[in-house]
């Protein structure tokens, strides 16, 4: 498997990033429950400061990959992919990268407005956005919350279309994705 | 609990007086016995230079004046300040040897930029402010440093916990009175703020930093 994109397969650095952040998104959403659930108190900082470690990770993978994205060549639709089906790929591709950077944004902003300054697995420290307002915080927890369902729904129907790819139409669209996959 | 710091403050002053009032007769030794009624007359005038030897003059705190702290909590420096103290200050740069400071902090005036930390922040665990309302520092001389400023030498008290703390600073005039400036640091555990859970210092580090601002006027 080459390491850069070719036209008709993704390289090894693409599949890594999109595979490593579809993970790190689960793990992110399972540490938000465990930390919803806690009352105020040291278990919930704590539980928090991984959330936004994991969080910048993520923003930092997004910069990353939207780069790589720009410097290799993106692999094509199949040819039969009908029109509509290529606009609706193009829109879903584009909100899930802007979310990749949304997500983690509204959480810094959360995290500045809130003056609980935002570290990197306690080895560095992230400067604050914005000075502390509790109405911001507010406002970017329900942007946070809101652009997660967001996520969600937009990455069910990337999902969708990858099986109709798959199981429907029978091309390579999905399986030039998979970790071990590959195309000839 | 008033009155008993009324008392020690009573009592420390004292002992301040009765330590001073040794000194001045100190000579006394050196007195040959054939001098001994001449003696009668300094020790006659020892209680009253000690009387004119003026005190050094007292300052109050004036607005513009700020207490923050900066603590690490889960790898990230955080800042919180007190919004209510007050600094009371004696000293005069001639003497600073003979200066003396208070400070009393309203602990639930701590704000750290978000009212549930400030909530958590005042509860039982960790300054406990319903239990112990008033941190108080009181140093009852000043040192010299070698980089030309002053340690106030004194104890601060928190949580009812007091220890001998040294705290770096410069004063220096201003045109309405003086500004007393300085950074210093404590650890947290050591006066008990934090309980429980808190003791552990993997989330929230032991070492605060504390830097003061503080803008004076002559006690009226």
């Amino acid at each position: 498997m080459a390491f850069r994109n070719t036209k008709r397969s993704w390289g090894s650095l693409s599949k890594g990033l999109h595979w490593l952040i579809v993970l790190m998104i689960i793990n992110q959403w399972v540490i938000a429950a465990r930390a919803d659930a806690l009352p105020n108190g040291l278990a919930k900082l704590q539980v928090l400061g991984w959330h936004k470690s994991f969080g910048m990770t993520i923003l930092i993978l997004a910069v990353i990959r939207l780069a790589w994205r720009l410097m290799n060549p993106t692999p094509d639709l199949a040819t039969e992919t009908k029109p509509w089906e290529r606009v609706l790929a193009k829109i879903s591709h584009f909100l899930l990268y802007a979310l990749i950077f949304a997500m983690p944004l509204s959480g810094w902003l959360m995290s500045s407005a809130k003056s609980y300054s935002v570290s990197w697995f306690k080895l560095f420290q992230f400067p604050d956005l914005v000075a502390p307002s509790e109405a911001l915080f507010q406002q970017m927890r329900d942007a946070h919350h809101l652009l997660f369902s967001a996520l969600v729904i937009v990455a069910l129907l990337h999902i969708a279309g990858a099986l109709k790819h798959h199981f429907i139409d029978k091309n390579d669209v999905l399986k030039r994705m998979l970790p071990f996959g590959d195309v000839k | 609990m008033t009155n008993y710091r009324i008392a020690w403050v009573a009592a420390a002053t004292l002992l301040a007086g009765a330590c001073s009032a040794a000194e001045t007769p100190a000579p006394a030794p050196t007195t040959k016995p054939a001098a001994s009624r001449p003696a009668a007359a300094p020790a006659a005038a020892a209680p009253a230079t000690a009387q004119t030897a003026p005190a050094s003059p007292h300052y109050v705190q004036s607005s513009g004046s700020t207490i923050t702290f900066t603590f690490v909590q889960e790898g990230a420096a955080n800042k919180g300040s007190f919004k209510q103290f007050a600094t009371d200050l004696r000293y005069d740069e001639k003497t600073p040897a003979s200066g003396s400071l208070t400070v009393k902090v309203q602990m639930a005036s701590v704000d750290t930029g978000d009212k549930d930390r400030n909530e958590m922040i005042t509860g039982a665990d960790l300054f406990d402010a319903a239990k112990f309302p008033v941190a108080q520092y009181v140093a009852s001389s000043f040192a010299k440093r070698a980089d030309g400023g002053l340690d106030a030498v004194g104890k601060l008290t928190v949580r009812g916990i007091t220890h001998d703390l040294r705290l770096p600073m410069k004063i220096t005039r201003t045109a309405s009175g003086l500004e007393l400036a300085g950074q210093g640091a404590i650890k947290r555990l050591d006066y008990g703020i934090g309980q429980g859970d808190w003791k552990s210092t993997e989330s929230v580090g032991d070492e605060v930093k504390l830097e003061y601002k503080v803008a004076l006027v002559k006690a009226p």
